[in-house]
């Protein structure tokens, strides 16, 4: 199960599980959105390479239009596999405060 | 020693179906819940491989087992199909900078990092991949005590 919609102050929010299965979907909605930068990971489960794909192709899109991405609220879980990947080097990239 | 089986189809729709077994075999098992993301991240890179790399045509199978034993689980993923060692896969740069970062090769390094051994064999025509790691027992986890 995955979610993706916009939250009340602008951001994109995301929850559930960003699989294999969820990524064309949550690229396409991504794309859609104007003056995209806050991503709410909250409630964002479980993510993997596939779903990681779908951020630095966001990333890179949103740079070359002279912004970037601003992710926020991620699990410890999320945020592991974010420096393992060395993702947090290139995403902005915050946890969830305890 | 518990050990699980489940065979899919060799196709992306069916990621959920392997995802549900696996948490399925987490909760009748008592493992620990904080450990599980990491087998489910595993499982999905090294199916979705299969997926795209190993599937001559319609109808291939691919089979999933999950095994217990002293406290370590593996996962183990087969397939009928051209020889393919996902683990040969270049390592990607994960230091690269915006620009030149790519995806490929990302989901073996993820799997080699959250798991303590990974291994591939060829065996009788059939891709083989073995996944291994310790768990963590909790107090709340009897069944992961070490045996005797």
């Amino acid at each position: 199960m995955f979610e993706i919609q916009m939250g009340p102050a602008g951001e994109v929010v995301m929850a559930g599980r960003l699989d294999a299965t969820q990524c064309d979907a949550a690229l396409k909605f991504l794309n859609s959105v104007p003056k995209l930068q806050v991503i709410d990971l909250g409630r964002l489960e479980y993510i993997a390479s596939t779903g990681l794909r779908v951020f630095l192709l966001t990333q890179k899109r949103l740079k070359g239009l002279g912004s970037e991405l601003k992710l926020i609220n991620a699990c410890p879980q999320i945020h592991d596999i974010f420096r393992y990947a060395g993702f947090d080097q290139i995403i902005d990239i915050s946890r969830a405060s305890a | 020693m518990i050990e699980q089986r489940l065979s899919v189809a060799s196709e992306a729709a069916q990621l959920p179906v392997l995802t549900r077994f696996l948490k399925e075999f987490w909760v009748a098992a008592a493992l620990p819940p904080a450990e599980s993301v990491k087998f489910e991240l595993a499982l999905e890179e090294v199916f979705m491989n299969v997926v795209m790399h190993g599937s001559p045509g319609a109808g291939t199978q691919v089979e999933v087992s999950v095994i217990l034993c002293d406290g370590g689980l593996t996962l183990m993923v087969e397939n009928e199909g051209p020889a393919f060692d996902p683990l040969l896969l270049p390592a990607p740069d994960v230091a690269a900078s915006l620009e030149e970062r790519k995806v490929g090769g990302l989901g073996v390094f993820l799997v080699r990092q959250m798991m303590d051994a990974v291994s591939y064999q060829r065996v009788a025509a059939r891709n083989q991949l073995r996944m291994t790691k310790r768990l963590t027992a909790g107090v709340d986890s009897p069944r992961l005590a070490p045996s005797v």
